[in-house]
């Protein structure tokens, strides 16, 4: 069968590749942005580190005391000189995660205080083996494209919680990691792991497959901690995403535009820190915004005002041309149940259709408090329709398929046709979604969502077997381990 | 002239400062007794505000509000009274422990407290144990209080009640803490006598650990 040509002759044919969801419009983001500057400017940020205030100032801020004031030409030159794009590799040094443009990663989050066991149920302390568990679960699931530590580690040396979860995702997974250090020591102790892995630092610079990860203390106040890291990531030529936590009501005003106001502010605060250590670092701008629930005072990670400022802060580092690490997957919800199933799915939509490119916190319940492998298990699957529905609709003459619809003609079915054949495997279909009917459903134990979810966790975690590194890497990397123990251990 | 006290009450509930300190001055120029202003007057309004936030008809901001409003009258009130006969449910250090810059909560703590009644003298954040002892030793409070964010600062929690031990003072005062990190098991592991998970309930503890 030959296919007609199409019957239109085209000129200024426009095509939505993908839906199109753009919370603020261009001039909206230069709007808020503007806001930032003249925040920066006007009000200041205060800072807590004197190498950073040095950087600041050398640099042609004004800085009085603790508080900097930043010139917004200052920090357009910053924006203009970090890069648009960061391509990050896997652990095998292949280029995965292309941070760029609207593409789009999903991941868990990194340290809860408690964690789910996924075979027990019990809401516990997060302990080195629940990492490993996390990274296999990650090394697994197809829609997780990175890996956090899903929880801190609190069954080794409290201050090396951060290299032991590492030491742990080294271990078991081989995708990409973001992780966040307690301070420099550890973060150079995560540097030197990441690069035994990908063979020599300048290997690891090349061809990064870490993020290092910091947070500020909104609104407008960075710890030594906080800039330091941003600071020690560019004089390493390591990539960082520097995220301050906005909820509004609590560290911003109460509206949305405020709230992203100072949401860009803090991020620009990192972003200048960086860029002067070295110009072109790569720097990914959060991150986490939502707003404080007024009753429980919690940092709400369920609330519809996560999704509309993610998506709104998603567009301004859009506009901005800096890579935009935003948060979906994750609820208030203390269970594995209704609220987190539709609190979880509504945030990774949205998230995925703003255009984020890496979206985080796929793992998160209970206000952050909390990591389950089971709801990463769960978002896995949502991703995955997600996606779907971000591939759009094609319209070409192959998919109008006018021929076959006139050669079945009225009243005919099409589940025989050569066209069917070679399209219907572009349904998504699902593997913890149930569409049995329902005797085989039934006959399948009458198992709930939540009952799938459980079984296929603890199947990957029994079963799963990631990619081994070699013996003298793994050596080399408990070396450094034991290294960084011999170091805490002479502090106390 | 009757006293005013229901509509003081009312002013308090509805956080209209202005309004709270035109009352408590007609009061006080009216020759009412001063601790009768607190203790029917602002009290009871603020009582009702604790009452009606726990069960959730009342919202944080509109708490701190009221509790504005209960400090505005209570600074026209205080300078007549003599400071022994100021009713205060009792007194409370309050920081945030060393390495720590997140305040946001202690405040909250703080306004909350302060508002039930409580006396509060507040440390600051990035404090450590000495800055804890010292102002036990100055202030002689009945309780402590300390907070974190961080998991890696709440640690220095410990550090203060060591402190405290050791110079013989953890018997003469209540230790409690809060902050996300923290919980109920964390609180018996570092010995500390109490944990709130959230600052409506930190008054509650500092009553039951002071009666």
């Amino acid at each position: 069968m030959t296919l007609s040509k199409s019957q239109y002759v085209r000129a200024n044919y426009q095509v939505n590749a993908t839906p199109q969801l753009k919370m603020l419009s261009d001039d909206q983001c230069e709007n808020i942005l503007n806001g930032a500057l003249e925040v920066l400017e006007r009000t200041g940020a205060e800072i807590h580190s004197e190498e950073a205030l040095e950087i600041f100032k050398k640099g042609g801020c004004w800085v009085d005391g603790n508080i900097v004031r930043f010139p917004s030409h200052l920090i357009e030159w910053a924006i203009r000189s970090a890069p648009s794009r960061i391509v990050i590799s896997n652990q095998k040094g292949e280029r995965t995660l292309f941070l760029e443009g609207q593409n789009v990663y999903y991941g868990p989050g990194p340290t809860n205080t408690y964690t789910i066991d996924p075979f027990t149920g019990e809401r516990r302390r997060p302990r080195k083996s629940d990492t490993v568990r996390a990274a296999k679960v990650i090394d697994a699931l197809p829609n997780i494209s990175y890996a956090m530590d899903c929880g801190t580690v609190m069954d080794v040396t409290p201050t090396l919680s951060d290299v032991h979860a590492f030491q742990a995702m080294l271990e078991n997974t081989n995708k990409p990691i973001i992780h966040w250090g307690f301070g420099i020591d550890q973060y150079q102790d995560i540097i030197d792991m990441a690069a035994v892995v990908a063979g020599g630092l300048e290997a690891l610079q090349k061809n990064p497959f870490i993020l290092l990860y910091s947070e500020s203390s909104p609104p407008l106040r960075h710890s030594a901690e906080a800039i330091d890291k941003a600071i020690f990531a560019a004089k390493n030529n390591i990539p960082i995403v520097y995220t301050p936590c906005t909820f509004a009501g609590g560290v911003a005003p109460a509206t949305m535009a405020a709230t992203l106001v100072i949401a860009v502010a803090d991020s620009l605060v990192g972003l200048v820190a960086g860029q002067l250590v070295r110009k072109g670092s790569g720097f990914v701008m959060g991150g986490l915004i939502s707003t404080m629930d007024m009753s429980s005072t919690i940092l709400s990670y369920g609330a519809a005002e996560l999704s509309l400022l993610s998506a709104g802060l998603t567009a301004v580092a859009r506009y901005m041309k800096i890579p935009m690490f935003s948060t979906g997957g994750c609820t208030d919800s203390k269970v594995i149940d209704t609220q987190m199933g539709l609190e979880a799915a509504f945030s990774i939509l949205v998230a995925g259709l703003s255009g984020a490119n890496l979206i985080h916190d796929c793992s998160y319940m209970e206000y952050g408090a909390t990591s389950s492998l089971e709801l990463m298990t769960m978002d896995d699957e949502i991703i995955g329709m997600v996606k779907r529905i971000l591939e759009g609709v094609k319209v070409d003459d192959e998919h109008l398929a006018l021929d076959v619809i006139n050669k079945v003609g009225p009243g005919g079915h099409y589940l025989a046709e050569d066209h069917t054949m070679a399209h219907f495997r572009e349904f998504w279909s699902s593997s913890l979604i149930n569409r049995l009917r329902y005797d085989g459903w039934k006959a399948e134990g009458s198992k709930t969502m939540g009952q799938r979810v459980k079984e296929k966790t603890q199947d990957i975690i029994n079963n799963h077997k990631p990619e081994p590194k070699p013996d003298h890497v793994l050596r080399e990397i408990q070396a450094i381990v034991d290294r960084a123990e011999a170091r805490e251990a002479n502090k106390q | 002239m009757p006293n005013n006290y229901e509509e003081l009450s009312q002013s308090i509930i509805s956080g209209q400062l202005d309004r709270v300190k035109s009352l408590t001055q007609q009061a006080i120029g009216a020759g009412d007794n001063p601790v009768d202003i607190i203790n029917q007057g602002l009290i009871p309004g603020m009582s009702v505000v604790g009452a009606r936030f726990k069960s959730g008809q009342m919202y944080v901001p509109e708490v701190l509000m009221s509790a504005r409003a209960m400090d505005a009258g209570m600074q026209l009130v205080k300078p007549l009274i003599l400071s022994e006969d100021i009713p205060s449910a009792g007194k409370v250090v309050i920081g945030t422990v060393k390495g720590d810059l997140h305040d946001i909560g202690k405040n909250l703590v703080s306004m909350m407290l302060e508002s039930a009644g409580y006396t509060v003298i507040n440390v600051g954040v990035d404090a450590g144990p000495e800055k804890f002892l010292h102002a036990v030793k100055e202030h002689q409070p009945g309780v402590i209080g300390m907070s974190a964010l961080l998991t890696t600062t709440m640690l220095a929690m410990k550090d203060t009640i060591e402190l405290l031990k050791e110079e013989g003072l953890r018997d003469r005062v209540k230790v409690i803490i809060g902050g996300a990190p923290i919980s109920q098991d964390f609180a018996d592991e570092i010995g500390a006598d109490g944990f709130a998970p959230d600052a409506g309930s930190a008054a509650d503890l500092c009553k039951k650990l002071l009666a």
